[in-house]
């Protein structure tokens, strides 16, 4: 089965193009590399997480992956066809959609979810006959109740107006869904509510999804494959239940490692980094995460490892990577306390 | 000073143009010296009010009924000037945020000297002094340099830091931290959860987490109390809380998270239904319309706090059945 997107060595730059930078600056200086070489591939039906820190760039790539943003270099493909110019990402965007961060800044104010559902056929073209029959036929199929179309935004609870986010990235019948941390600031237990939605509609409707998410807890659920992203580059991608149960790179652990976990009996005894996530302004020499990694190695600070293969279908950009029982993985594992107070 | 904290039968309720809402109803918590409570629930379980209720932070609009003591004072009782007093005195609050907690034309030194202005007896250098060493405390590397730095200068775990340090500084008896890891990243968060169980060693006031993750309450509290339409519905030791929950809300709440499954599972769990009206609340239990094992008396009579061990009481009709 041949990829629904495929996206290769693709780099994103934000230009230093301040004023004074110019000014002092008459040859212009290189710009920063946001999106650093991303390769990876979505299969039709497949959900992939892609997980890291703020500031890992995992929104800008979802953006880019669009066009939305401009990439530097690098290569999209969808369904088969490159994608390079802006009438590629017209037509592209036509079978693909995105579910925006915050659901309801992404809706117009003074628009009613009503016409908020339907602008994007609107947008396309697409003729129909009855808007608000087919607005209620959205909603419906997110169960949300009819009435609803003649609201405004600002009158919806935050679950409601994720799953008319939802309805609205489904309009079209896409066959891909980027979704851009779907259940930030939601309940627990609404947070289920929109992910069960999602995946039945899926299963319903069949379209490929990429989620974008800092939430491990929720995403080791719901996706397939995972993609771990470390200062704008990939830094592991593997299926989602062997990269929980044995993590290769080093910050995958970590990141793992740093859930707190909802058990008195099982408190970790020291956190799994120290430090924080550097700016892409100033990338450390070698591996990136040298600074922070708990098993750093002289090699790791002059080196940048490369993204290489571990068995089939998983990849790992570091020198030394987790072995299944090895020893270095000690490092990360959960040092519980049993009596109270540590 | 350094005393308990016991808020009874606390309720709050709010005058708006359209009506009363009853954001909390007959609270009972207390907290003593030493303890890190928690305080857990969904959003509009009224944990919010409640901390500011706590903090003497309500807006005008707001009606109490009930007390809150502090060391055997009533704060509800005490004049506007004396309320300020103990806020800057004994009353600490981190907040969620950590960018609006300060002021963005400030540095954070210059900052941190007015949160002590209630120590007459030190000189502009001593509080400086204070100041490095309590950056240096909650882990701020290269204070001095930190300290002519401006909030936005800082990431937002060190603003969080910063946050902390400048709550401290007040030594208060009642630190009260609202979501304090919510806007940060998993690799942050787990470093100020380590930070604030590091502080708690040599602090000997209450501390006050509130959060809506279940993870932060059961690596940080001793006691918890679970919060639900504006009434805390269970509370007892974090043991207790999470292995041996009674409530059914707290039961479905914990069955939500899906931090407590390794396994993947095709449905994630949800709580059916939605919150009641808090302008209209129900005449019986608050979760009866959403609970599975309500009966004939949870519609019509509101369930008392039942006591189900020294340290662990719910308000449920099911749980004597």
């Amino acid at each position: 089965m041949s990829p629904l997107l495929a996206v290769e060595d693709l780099s994103v730059t934000f230009a230093r193009n301040g004023v004074l930078s110019r000014l002092l600056n008459p040859v212009p200086l290189p710009g920063f590399n946001v999106i650093d070489g991303v390769t990876l591939s979505l299969m039709p039906n497949e959900t992939l997480g892609l997980v890291g820190e703020s500031g890992s760039g995992k929104t800008t790539l979802a953006r880019t992956i669009l066009g939305l943003v401009r990439a530097a270099a690098g290569r999209i493909a969808f369904e088969g066809r490159d994608v390079a110019t802006p009438a590629d990402f017209r037509a592209m965007r036509r079978r693909s959609a995105m579910m925006f961060q915050d659901p309801v800044a992404s809706l117009s104010p003074r628009l009613r979810i009503g016409a908020l559902l339907t602008e994007p056929q609107v947008i396309q073209g697409v003729p129909m006959p009855d808007r608000r029959a087919a607005a209620k036929a959205l909603l419906a199929l997110v169960g949300l109740p009819s009435s609803l179309v003649d609201r405004y935004p600002h009158e919806l609870s935050g679950g409601q107006a994720r799953r008319v986010g939802v309805a609205r990235a489904l309009a079209m019948k896409p066959h891909l869904l980027l979704a851009d941390e779907p259940t930030a600031g939601l309940d627990v237990s609404v947070q289920g509510d929109v992910l069960n939605l999602i995946g039945e509609l899926k299963r319903e409707l069949g379209f490929a999804a990429m989620i974008v998410t800092h939430n491990l807890a929720m995403i080791r659920h719901v996706s397939d494959r995972l993609a771990i992203m470390y200062l704008g580059r990939l830094v592991e991608t593997g299926p989602t239940q062997d990269v929980f149960s044995a993590p290769m790179h080093p910050y995958t652990a970590t990141l793992i490692r740093s859930e707190p976990i909802p058990d008195p009996r099982r408190r970790s005894l020291r956190p799994a980094v120290t430090g924080e996530i550097p700016s892409v302004f100033r990338r450390p020499a070698g591996c990136e995460f040298h600074t922070r990694c708990p098993i750093v190695r002289e090699r790791c600070k002059t080196e940048a490892p490369a993204y290489r293969p571990m068995g089939t279908d998983r990849m790992v950009r570091c020198h030394f990577p987790l072995q299944k029982g090895g020893q270095e993985r000690e490092a990360f594992s959960h040092a519980s306390v049993n009596q109270r107070g540590n | 000073m350094s005393g308990s904290l016991v808020a009874s039968d606390l309720s709050v309720r709010y005058q708006t143009p359209h009506g009363s809402v009853y954001a909390l109803r007959h609270v009972d918590i207390e907290a003593h010296p030493g303890e890190v409570i928690g305080i857990v629930g969904e959003s509009g379980c009224g944990k919010s009010t409640l901390v500011t209720a706590l903090a003497n932070l309500l807006p005008a609009n707001a009606h109490i009924d009930g007390s809150i003591r502090y060391d055997g004072v009533d704060l509800a009782k005490l004049d506007a000037h004396r309320q300020r007093l103990l806020r800057g005195d004994e009353i600490a609050l981190v907040s969620q945020d950590p960018m609006t907690a300060f002021n963005p034309v400030l540095t954070i030194g210059d900052q941190l000297v007015d949160f002590q202005h209630h120590r007459n007896d030190l000189g502009r250098a001593q509080k400086r002094a204070r100041i490095a060493a309590m950056l240096d405390r909650v882990g701020i590397a290269d204070a001095e340099r930190r300290m002519r730095s401006y909030p936005h200068e800082l990431s937002g775990g060190m603003r969080q830091r910063v946050a902390i340090a400048a709550a401290l500084l007040t030594d208060p008896g009642l630190l009260i931290a609202d979501e304090p890891t919510t806007a940060l990243d998993v690799t942050m968060e787990a470093q100020i959860i380590h930070l604030l169980r590091e502080l708690r060693r040599e602090y000997n006031g209450i501390i006050i987490v509130v959060s809506h993750h279940l993870g932060v309450i059961a690596e940080l509290c001793d006691r918890v109390y679970v919060m639900y339409a504006g009434e805390v519905v269970e509370g007892g030791e974090v043991d207790a809380i999470f292995h041996d929950a009674r409530h059914p809300y707290t039961q479905a709440l914990l069955a939500c998270d899906p931090a407590r499954f390794h396994e993947r599972l095709d449905r994630l769990p949800t709580i059916p239904g939605s919150l009641p009206s808090l302008t209209q609340p129900p005449p019986g239990c608050v979760y009866a319309p959403r609970c599975n094992r309500a009966f004939a008396p949870c519609s019509t009579i509101a369930p008392p706090l039942v006591t189900l061990s020294a340290s662990h009481v719910a308000r449920c009709h099911a749980v004597t059945r």
